[in-house]
């Protein structure tokens, strides 16, 4: 089962470990991790499950689907070239060791 | 599961008089929150879940909290429709009618007319000096944006505002009303026809509306799918973005100094939005149903209970927003529950709040000069019990009587 980290706004970081196939935002919801909101529950429609890809791995996670590049220009945060939808990753063995940072604000 | 049409063994029965919830709904639901957060309401046919968590919860468990309520009213409104469906069926409506919604598409396609419709509306009322903002402006805009983003070119945006008022008032007709049911019944019929029309012309010519994209779906979708949902849009779509307009406008004529910083820095229009939305939340509750026995609030639901998430109420959870009823724009961020959450999260939020934040408020407080609340409007002790708000499934503004200098 791959392993991610999520870096909070306040420095702090949360590991969270989840089936293959799982996506990161299900994954950060079910373990509580703070700052993905994630009110359209996956649906790429609401832009609150915001997350920037560590800038180190940023091949790692791959590029943006079309809906999602989408409503990436519509985040509360800043959106930055390392930026995706955690509900639009879904984790994989390929994935363990990833390392995403949540951004101060989601809506 | 047949629906069960009484209180869950072991959950308090609490009584609401109707009218009262109408006329404010929030002291009954601060104390539903304090002493019996899943309560039963025998007024309601439901149990009223009340505390922020719980609905979070609740809204998160789509396939224990089940949208395909029977016997619901909405239902016997507009007939089957997305709102009342579990995926996959509501995810194949959802994403045959979305695309027009996207916040992109609204940007791109639809800005600009609803930049024009609404200098047009504000044109005719501008050399009065007094007008009702909702009425006179906050309605047919958002009517006549719904109109556009549908694609029913043929309907006006009077037709658009009446149909979505008896089916409104249809949907919320928990006191049986025949009168309210043949409005609405002569509303859906015709939508119904208007939509047929509209579908046949889109199917040769596409138009990047709601009924265009749902005709060409990739996803075969009947006439009948495209009919009652866009009856569903149309009473969603002009309530929602016309209470949030006539209730942040009136909060902010009620707080000038608000007033004033929120003019001198436009981008904080975004807030005043999402604080409006929270503040009184247009949509304020809506039913699910138990597919399994679960247990919330302390109280194990049998499958088959009747469940109503009361957002407004989680709105105003002290648990989670400080001095909740308070309209404050600075408060530390916390996401509201207005627009709903999980699978059936607002399809309409985008373009709602494109055309009142960016659009229809600057507008408006740009344009009228010296604009105030007209003599007897003001807030008397406490904003939500002025008297000039009404309903607890809808809740909005009647009317928003102001006054300014017409040059
Ligand atoms: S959860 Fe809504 S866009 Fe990802």
């Amino acid at each position: 089962m791959p392993t991610v980290i999520f870096q909070l706004p306040d420095g702090t970081e949360r590991k969270v470990t989840a089936a293959s196939g799982t996506a990161l935002m299900q994954a950060a919801v079910s373990n509580g991790v703070p700052g993905i909101v994630a009110e359209c529950g996956g649906n790429a429609s609401c832009a609150t499950c915001h997350v920037y890809v560590d800038a180190a791995q940023s091949g790692l996670a791959g590029p943006p689907n079309d809906v999602e590049d989408e409503m990436l220009d519509f985040t509360a945060a800043e959106r930055r070239p390392t930026s995706r939808l955690s509900c639009q990753i879904h984790l994989s063995d390929a994935l363990d060791g990833l390392v995403v940072h949540v951004p101060e604000e989601q809506v | 599961m047949s629906p069960l049409t009484t209180a869950a063994p072991g959950a308090p029965v609490v009584d609401l008089d109707l009218a009262d919830l109408r006329r404010d709904p929030y002291p009954a639901y601060a104390e539903l929150r304090r002493t019996a957060p899943l309560a039963w309401v025998p007024s309601v046919g439901r149990h009223l879940l009340t505390r922020y968590e719980d609905i979070v919860q609740a809204e998160k468990l789509p396939e224990v909290f089940s949208s395909l309520e029977e016997g619901s009213l909405l239902l016997r409104t507009v007939g089957p429709n997305m709102l009342r469906e579990d995926d996959p069926n509501h995810r194949r409506l959802r994403s045959a009618a979305e695309p027009p919604t996207r916040p992109r598409q609204v940007r791109d396609l639809w800005a600009a007319s609803f930049e024009r419709t609404a200098h047009e509306v504000l044109e005719r009322i501008a050399g009065r000096g007094e007008a009702d903002l909702i009425a006179d402006f906050a309605e047919p805009l958002v009517a006549a944006n719904l109109a556009l983003v549908l694609g029913l070119r043929t309907a006006s945006a009077e037709d658009i505002a009446d149909w979505s008022r008896a089916m409104m008032a249809g949907n919320s007709n928990y006191a049986d009303d025949p009168d309210v049911w043949l409005r609405a019944e002569r509303a859906t019929r015709a939508i119904e026809g208007a939509v047929a029309e509209v579908a046949e012309a889109a199917r040769r010519e596409p138009d990047g509306s709601v009924i265009s994209s749902m005709v060409h779906a990739d996803g075969p979708v009947e006439l009948a799918e495209i009919q009652n949902n866009v009856k569903v849009i149309i009473g969603g779509g002009v309530n929602e973005p016309r209470d949030v307009f006539g209730v942040g406008a009136w909060a902010l004529l009620n707080r000038p100094g608000v007033l004033d910083r929120v003019l001198k820095d436009p981008a904080s229009w975004k807030r005043v939005f999402e604080e409006t939305a929270r503040w009184v939340s247009p949509i304020g509750m809506y039913p699910r149903q138990l597919t399994q026995e679960y247990e919330i609030a302390g109280v194990t639901l049998p499958a088959g209970s009747r469940v109503a998430l009361v957002i407004a109420s989680g709105n105003r959870d002290e648990a989670v927003f400080e001095r909740a009823d308070e309209f404050d724009i600075d408060r530390p961020h916390r996401p509201h529950l207005a627009f709903g959450g999980g699978p059936h999260f607002c399809m309409g939020a985008w373009v709602a709040r494109h055309e009142v934040s960016a659009i229809a408020w600057p507008l408006v407080f740009s344009r009228l000069k010296g604009l105030r609340l007209a003599e007897g409007a003001t807030a008397s002790d406490s904003d939500s019990a002025a008297g000039r708000m009404d309903g607890w499934v809808f809740r909005g503004l009647t009317s928003l009587n102001v006054t300014w200098q017409a040059a």
